[in-house]
This record gives C-alpha cells, sequence and structure tokens, in this order.
C-alpha cells in the first residue's frame, strides 16, 4: 500500500526502533533451531536415530496419523459450523458488536477453562447424559467423551472462531453491489449465495482451515483432558516426553515431524489460495 | 426476519453456552460438579480465595500479563514505526516472522519454549515464562498497532511538522494518540492472551512457580472438586470485563481486522 509521501526516517533510527522486536524474533529463531539440533541426538550415533526409532514404532506412526485425522475432522467441522455462523453476523441488521463479543468471549476464555465445561457436560455423570436418564431415554450413561468423539467436539468449539472471524473479515470487505447484482438480474437468494458469496469468501475459508488444521495437530489440553489416556496425539505425546521422562530429544523429533506434517498439509492449500485470489482478483476482498 | 433471530439464539447457546454452564455450576453447594445448580452457595468461592496457593498462582497470572503486556505492546509500537509504511522486500519479511508464532502448531512451540529456557537457565521460573509470553504475545500487540497504523493520516504529521513542531513533540502530540485505538486493543488483547494462556505454560511452569490457567489443568488431573469452577469463573469474569473494557473504549474493530491471518 503506497503512503502518501515517504516519511524519511534515517536508516539508524529505523534500525534503533526494530531492535527489540529482532531480539525477540531471533530468540524464536534460535528456539527452533535448537530444537532441530535436539531431534538429531546428543552426538551419539548417526542424527537420524530419533527419526528411525519413531518409523519403527508403530504405535507412534499410529498416534501420528490419529493427530492428522482428528485434524481434519476438527478442520471439517469448524468450516461446516463456522461459516454459517459468520454469514449469520455478516447479514444481521441488528447490534453486531453484541454478536461478535459472543464469539470474542468464548475464544479468549483459557482453553483449559472451554474443555473444562466439556467434560462437565459430555462426563458419565455430566449435563447430557443426567438430562437423557431424567427423560428416561437411557439408563447406562452414553460414552461422550476419553475418545474421540469428545476430543473433536472440544477442539471444534476451542478452535471455531478462528473460522468465524477469517471468513467474516473476507464477508465484509466484499462489495454489496455483487449481490444486489446477481439478485437485480434474476438470481435467487440461493442462486446468489452458491454462484457469488460463496466463491468469493473461500480464500476466508482456506485461511481460516488452514490456521485450525495447525492449530488442532498441536493441541495438548483438550485431547489429554477429553481424550484420555488411549486416545493420543502428537501433542500429548511431546508434552509427556518432556514432563514425565525429561527426553527432550524425542519430544523434539515429534515437534519437528509435528511441523513438517503441518507444512505438508499447508502448502498445497495456501497455493490453492493464492490462484483463488488471482481468479476472483481484487474483489477477494484483501 | 425469523431465521435470523433462530440464528441469534443458536450462537448465543453454542459459544458461550459451555462456559454459561460452568459459571451456573460454580454457585452450587454439592460436593460434586452439578448442572443445573441447585441449591446455591459461594462456598468454592471461598475455598479458592482462602486457598494461598491459587492466590499465589492468581499473582503470577496477573503479573506475567501485566509485563508480558506492556513489553511486547511498547516493542510492537517501536517496530511497527518503522516498518508498517515501509514496503520493501524486507518490510514484508519483517512482517512475516512477527506473525510467525501465532501458526506454529502449540505442542511444537512450547518444546521450543523449554529449549530456550534450558539454553538460558531461565527453566521453570518467571523469566522463562515471560520470554516465553512476550514472544507468543508479539503478533497480537503487532497486529492492531500496525493496522492504525496505516488508517492513520499521515499529513495530519505532516501538517504538524510544517506548522514546526519538532520530530519528538510531533510524536507526542500527534501520532500517538491517533494511535491509540491499535495501542489500547494491543495492551488489552495482550493481557488477554497471556492471562489465559495454558498450552505453552505448562511446559514452563516448576516446583516453585504455576499460573491460574496451569493450576486448573492440574487440579483437574486431580480431583473433581467445583473448586476448579469458581476459578474458572473468576477467568471469564476477568476476561469479560476486559473485552467490555475494549469495546466500550475503542470498539472492536481493529480487533476483528487484526484477527485476518494475513
Amino acid at each position: 500500500m503506497a503512503t502518501t509521501t515517504d516519511r524519511g526516517m534515517p536508516g539508524w533510527r529505523s534500525a534503533l526502533l526494530l531492535a527489540p522486536a529482532l531480539v525477540l524474533l531471533l530468540l524464536f529463531l534460535a528456539s527452533v533451531v535448537q530444537m532441530v539440533a535436539l531431534s538429531f541426538g546428543d552426538g551419539a550415533g548417526s542424527g537420524l536415530s530419533n527419526y528411525r526409532e519413531f518409523f519403527a514404532r508403530p504405535d507412534y506412526v499410529d498416534t501420528y496419523l490419529r493427530t492428522l485425522q482428528v485434524s481434519g475432522l476438527v478442520t471439517l467441522f469448524s468450516i461446516l459450523i463456522g461459516y454459517p455462523v459468520a454469514y449469520g453476523i455478516w447479514r444481521y441488521q441488528g447490534n453486531r458488536n453484541l454478536l461478535m463479543i459472543l464469539v470474542i468471549l468464548p475464544w479468549l476464555v483459557s482453553v483449559v477453562v472451554r474443555t473444562y465445561a466439556w467434560m462437565v457436560i459430555l462426563g458419565p455423570r455430566g449435563v447430557i447424559n443426567e438430562a437423557l436418564r431424567w427423560l428416561g431415554v437411557l439408563e447406562e450413561p452414553v460414552k461422550l467423551m476419553f475418545n474421540t468423539t469428545g476430543v473433536v467436539i472440544g477442539l471444534v468449539h476451542v478452535l471455531v472462531p478462528f473460522m468465524i472471524f477469517s471468513v467474516l473479515s473476507v464477508l465484509l470487505h466484499l462489495d454489496r453491489r455483487l449481490e444486489e447484482a446477481s439478485m437485480s438480474l434474476g438470481g435467487n437468494r440461493l442462486y446468489t449465495f452458491v454462484r457469488v458469496t460463496l466463491p468469493l469468501s473461500l480464500p476466508g475459508v482456506i485461511a481460516g482451515a488452514m490456521l485450525i488444521y495447525l492449530m488442532s495437530t498441536g493441541a495438548i489440553v483438550t485431547p489429554l483432558l477429553l481424550g484420555g489416556i488411549s486416545e493420543r496425539m502428537i501433542g500429548t505425546q511431546i508434552y509427556q516426553e518432556v514432563m514425565q521422562t525429561f527426553n527432550y530429544p524425542k519430544a523434539s523429533t515429534l515437534a519437528v515431524l509435528l511441523l513438517i506434517g503441518g507444512v505438508a498439509a499447508i502448502l498445497p492449500l495456501q497455493w490453492l489460495e493464492r490462484r483463488m485470489g488471482r481468479w476472483l482478483g481484487p474483489e477477494a476482498g484483501r | 426476519m425469523n431465521w435470523h433471530r433462530a440464528f441469534v439464539i443458536a450462537l448465543f447457546l453454542l459459544l458461550p453456552g459451555p462456559i454459561v454452564i460452568v459459571v451456573a455450576a460454580s454457585f452450587s453447594s454439592a460436593g460434586y460438579i452439578r448442572f443445573p445448580p441447585g441449591a446455591l452457595s459461594l462456598r468454592w468461592y471461598a475455598e479458592f480465595l482462602s486457598d494461598p496457593r491459587w492466590l499465589e498462582a492468581l499473582l503470577v497470572s496477573v503479573s506475567l500479563a501485566l509485563a508480558s503486556a506492556l513489553i511486547t505492546t511498547t516493542v510492537a509500537l517501536m517496530a511497527a514505526l518503522a516498518a508498517a509504511r515501509s514496503t520493501g522486500r524486507l518490510a514484508a519479511l519483517f512482517e512475516t516472522a512477527v506473525l510467525a508464532p501465532l501458526i506454529f502448531p502449540h505442542a511444537a512451540l512450547g518444546m521450543a519454549m523449554v529449549a530456550l529456557a534450558a539454553m538460558f537457565h531461565v527453566y521453570g521460573s518467571f523469566a522463562g515464562l515471560l520470554l516465553a509470553h512476550c514472544i507468543i504475545t508479539l503478533p497480537f500487540a503487532y497486529r492492531p498497532i500496525s493496522v492504525s497504523l496505516r488508517k492513520m493520516d499521515a499529513t495530519l504529521e505532516e501538517a504538524a511538522m510544517s506548522l514546526g513542531s519538532q520530530p519528538w513533540n510531533t510524536f507526542w502530540r500527534v501520532t500517538l494518540p491517533l494511535l491509540r485505538p491499535g495501542i489500547v486493543t494491543a495492551l488489552l488483547f495482550t493481557f488477554i492472551i497471556s492471562f489465559d494462556e495454558v498450552t505453552i505454560s505448562m511446559f514452563l511452569v516448576g516446583p516453585e512457580i504455576t499460573t491460574l490457567p496451569v493450576g486448573i489443568y492440574s487440579y483437574i488431573q486431580e480431583s473433581g472438586r467445583p473448586v476448579v469452577a469458581a476459578i474458572s469463573s473468576a477467568l471469564v469474569a476477568l476476561t469479560l470485563i476486559l473485552v467490555l473494557a475494549l469495546e466500550r473504549l475503542v470498539g472492536l474493530e481493529l480487533f476483528v481486522e487484526a484477527e485476518r491471518t494475513r
């Protein structure tokens, strides 16, 4: 974006202003480099021994695959729930701020509190099971947590606000006249949505999906509390290696594999997003 | 239109619903967590406020959030003043780097912070937690400030200068007041993010120090007593107050705009 003038700030002054932020970024970079170095072991034997060990253990590979699967499900449900919510907020005629607070507040409240709330709701003596028992529908409680169902429900609730914000920010920049044009040319509501609004808001869906996928591959608290011991994910595995066995090299190996898995999933989506941005032109809202 | 009404109600139930249930359950007098709460009492709040361990964790969380909010907002303001209006390749690279912690899966970020804390021998200390919180909150401070800088009318600064105002005076009397929405959003936003952070912090706490959210996590693992519901409600209340303050002071527009991933 071109500003009206160049502010003509001398180089040394910009450098001075940037210095503290650069220090923080360098520390961040150093932490990642150190983590990668740790994953290559402590010098004894070949540097790849931790990685070889990982792929030789079927339970680790299972955990890895389960993480990708859960994250995929969480992303899918976040789109299905988040898109209509964002669309509804966008179309809402009244006080949009109140609706925004209803999304923002749950999003900011600590993950551990939100996960605890789901334990209260989904537990064997939780809100849902008690209600069903009271209605006389069942005698035995339904198993809603300590399994994949619980983890997916919890993670969707934790992460869906990212989808809402992402879609909403694109919709808010959308030219409403495009919809009006479609309607005035005889397109009905559904047609207009499918052919105009939805395609134009897809970049927001993709950006939100990428973020949610990455966040859910790295989740720890929700899978630990709602999944129990049997429902391991890479995040919970990393946490246990660090806190229980103090095995930093192994935890680092898992973390690096997590990052690689994330990047592998993100790159095609990012390519798609860029392609789409080009197709849709400046109207795509950025 | 009825459809909108139904939608608003569904949203009202779906997103804040679970939190409302916990808050309601925290007022129960029962010895186990129950909803609807039945007979009401404040016994769990009394237990929370009379336990020095919880109060200590609360103090740690508040100091941590305050320190990281002040540090990262200052750092982000300085950086944004230098970078947000430049258009060069380096500036773009810098922005990408600032936002990188935002898309880092938390488990990997936690391990990286452990490695960093171990490198500087600050593992399990306030300094270690603060370092990590500064790194993870930086993007949340940078975005709103850079958005409000871009929206700012640069000609106002020029006008002040051409009328003889000195650079420092211009910054203090013109630029800073115009950036107030961005700065307030950054301060409150980073405070909340740090105060409610749990996933990274749980890697960095030690026998001597813990934060309130991490304390809640450990307590849930050991015991089902509803004191956790009372503490959770206190956390929700503080978060709510800060969000409402943000809405009152500067509105939520910058906040929403800053939420765009790029």
